[in-house]
C-alpha cells in the first residue's frame, strides 16, 4: 500500500516526535503549565501565568491558589504505557500521563467582630504574603484524541481533546470523581492552548492541502491532502 | 523508522519540480568558442522549465523533456586571412647618383578580422537522472536533485537556423567591402554549409550543456533549528525544534513510486 494512497502529499508523525514537539513548547513557554493567584504568581512572566484568586465571603484577597501540571507524556494508539483499568486506550485514541501538583494558600482566618461594613470587598487583591502552602501531588491519566484547530496565524494545526481522566488512590470515591471533574477542565483547558501546526509535524518538508485526516494509527499522527 | 516521514507522489512531485525548477530563473555564461574556422565569443542566458518526472526506486528522480530556452547573442570573427592570401609589395632599391642605393621598404597588407554580431534563440530538451543529496550547511538542511552525468542534449531541427542568422548578418558586411566582397560572401555561406548541423551541435552542445550537467534542484530546505511556532507576545516566546536528522529515497510502495523524506527532531 502507498503511503499517499488516493491523495499525493503524506505526512506521519511518531509519538516521539509528538513528543518532543509538546516537549519544545513546554520548555519555551513554561507559563501554559503553572497557573496561580498573586500570592503564588504575583504578575504573568515566561515562567508562570498570573490569575485571580478565588472570591469567597470572609477571605480577604480571596483563596489564593496555585496549579502546577509537569510535562504531558502522549501516548498514540496502540497503547504501550500502562493505564489504570478506569481507562482503555480506544482505536485512534491516545492517552496523556502527567502529574498535577494543587496548592493552596491556608491561612488563619480571625473572626472580625465589627459589624459587616457594606464597602467590604473580599475580592480585592491579597496585599499579605504567602504564609502556609499546603500541596498535593496527583498522578493523572487521561484518554482522548486529536482535533484540527487552527493555530496562531490561522495555520492548521492539532491539539488534544481529552474524554477521561483518572486518578489513582484517591479515596473516598466522590473525592476522588470531584478531582477528576476539576482536572478533565483544567486539563482540557490547557492542552487546547498547545497546538501543533501541522508545518511542524512534516518538518517542513512537502507543501500540505489537508484532505484526510489527521488520524492516529501505528504509534503516528497522520495526515494526507494534496 | 524516522520520527517524521513525509511522502508525494509522482503528481505531487511534477508540481514540486515545476516550482522549484521555475524557481532557478534565467541564467548567463559568457565565453568563446569555434565553429569551423570562425571563432566566436558569446553570452548565453538559458531558463529551465520542468518536463515529466519519473521517480525510480531506490534513488533516481528521472526528469524527461526537461526544456531549456536559451537566447544566445554571438559576436562572430572572420579573419580575411583565412581566405587571402597575404598581399606584399616587395622592396625596390634603385642607385640614385650622389646619393646612393636607395630602397623601399617591404610592404605588406594585413587583412583584418570582420566582426559580425548575431543574435538567436530557440530550445533543447533533454532526459536528466537526479540523485538525491543531503546537507547540513550553515545550520540548514538541504535536500537537492542532483544531475547524474551529462546529459544528451536534443537539439530540433530549428537549431540548424543559427547557420541562417550567421550567413545572414555576415553577407552585407562582407559584401561592402571593395572589391573582393562577393568573393568573401560567397566563401563563408559555403564554409557555413559545410559545418551543417552537425558542427553546430558541436559548437552549441559545450555551450548549453553547463545549464544542465551542473543543475541541482532544491527539494526541501530548512534550517536544523526549526520554528514550529513564532513569538507571539512578550511571555509567550518563540518555540523551537532541533532537526537532527533528515533522510531522503525514492520508495516504491505498491503501486505508487513515492519520494520520501524522513526527520529526526528533539526539543
Amino acid at each position: 500500500m502507498s503511503l499517499t494512497q488516493a491523495e499525493n502529499v503524506y505526512i506521519a508523525a511518531h509519538e516521539d516526535a509528538l513528543n518532543a514537539l509538546v516537549e519544545a513548547v513546554c520548555t519555551d513557554r513554561p507559563r501554559l503549565l503553572v497557573y496561580g493567584s498573586p500570592a503564588f504568581v504575583p504578575t504573568t512572566t515566561v515562567q508562570e501565568t498570573s490569575m485571580a484568586a478565588i472570591p469567597f465571603p470572609g477571605v480577604a484577597g480571596g483563596i489564593e491558589w496555585r496549579v502546577r501540571l509537569s510535562r504531558p507524556v502522549i501516548d498514540l494508539h496502540p497503547q504501550s504505557v500502562a493505564l489504570p483499568p478506569e481507562l482503555a486506550l480506544a482505536q485512534g485514541g491516545l492517552s496523556i500521563r502527567l502529574g498535577v501538583e494543587i496548592c493552596l494558600d491556608c491561612r488563619r482566618l480571625r473572626i472580625d467582630p465589627r459589624p459587616p461594613r457594606p464597602n467590604d470587598d473580599d475580592t480585592k487583591p491579597a496585599t499579605h504574603p504567602l504564609r502556609e502552602a499546603t500541596c498535593c501531588k496527583l498522578e493523572v491519566f487521561a484518554v482522548g484524541g486529536l482535533q484540527r484547530v487552527a493555530a496562531a496565524g490561522g495555520q492548521d494545526a492539532i491539539t488534544f481533546r481529552i474524554d477521561g481522566v483518572e486518578i489513582v488512590d484517591v479515596a473516598p470515591e466522590e473525592v476522588e470523581r470531584l478531582l477528576e471533574c476539576l482536572l478533565f477542565m483544567i486539563l482540557q483547558a490547557v492542552l487546547a492552548t498547545i497546538r501543533i501546526p501541522l508545518t511542524a509535524l512534516r518538518a517542513g518538508a512537502f507543501a500540505l492541502a489537508l484532505t484526510v485526516g489527521p488520524a492516529i494509527e501505528d504509534d503516528q499522527v497522520k495526515a494526507r491532502g494534496i | 523508522m524516522s520520527e517524521i516521514t513525509a511522502a508525494i507522489d509522482e503528481q505531487a512531485a511534477n508540481t514540486l519540480f515545476d516550482t522549484a525548477v521555475g524557481a532557478v530563473g534565467p541564467q548567463s555564461r559568457s565565453g568563446t568558442g569555434n565553429l569551423g574556422p570562425f571563432t566566436a565569443s558569446y553570452t548565453v542566458t538559458g531558463t529551465l522549465s520542468n518536463g515529466d518526472v519519473d521517480l525510480i526506486p531506490p534513488g533516481t528522480i528521472r526528469i524527461v523533456d526537461l526544456r531549456l530556452d536559451w537566447q544566445l547573442d554571438l559576436s562572430f570573427g572572420f579573419d580575411l586571412s583565412s581566405f587571402l592570401p597575404d598581399f606584399c609589395l616587395p622592396q625596390v632599391c634603385v642607385n640614385i647618383p650622389c646619393v646612393g642605393r636607395v630602397c623601399t621598404p617591404r610592404i605588406c597588407i594585413d587583412w583584418p578580422t570582420v566582426t559580425v554580431p548575431v543574435s538567436f534563440g530557440d530550445f533543447v530538451k533533454a532526459t536528466a537522472d537526479f540523485g538525491l543529496s543531503i546537507t547540513l550547511q550553515g545550520g540548514v538542511w538541504k535536500v537537492e536533485a542532483v544531475v547524474q552525468g551529462v546529459p544528451n542534449l536534443q537539439f530540433g531541427a530549428s537549431t540548424a537556423a543559427l547557420l541562417v542568422a550567421i550567413g545572414l548578418a555576415a553577407t552585407p558586411v562582407l559584401l561592402a567591402i571593395p572589391f573582393i566582397g562577393p568573393f568573401l560572401a560567397v566563401a563563408v555561406n559555403a564554409i557555413l554549409v559545410a559545418i551543417g548541423i552537425a558542427g553546430i551541435t558541436g559548437f552549441l552542445g559545450p555551450i548549453l550543456s553547463p545549464f544542465v550537467s551542473g543543475l541541482r534542484i532544491p527539494v526541501y530546505q530548512q534550517p536544523q533549528q526549526f520554528v514550529v511556532l513564532p513569538a507571539e507576545t512578550a511571555v509567550d516566546p518563540q518555540v523551537d525544534i532541533v532537526i537532527d536528522q533528515i533522510t531522503a529515497a525514492v520508495a516504491h510502495n505498491a503501486p505508487e513510486d513515492e519520494l520520501v523524506l524522513g526527520a529526526d527532531i528533539s526539543a
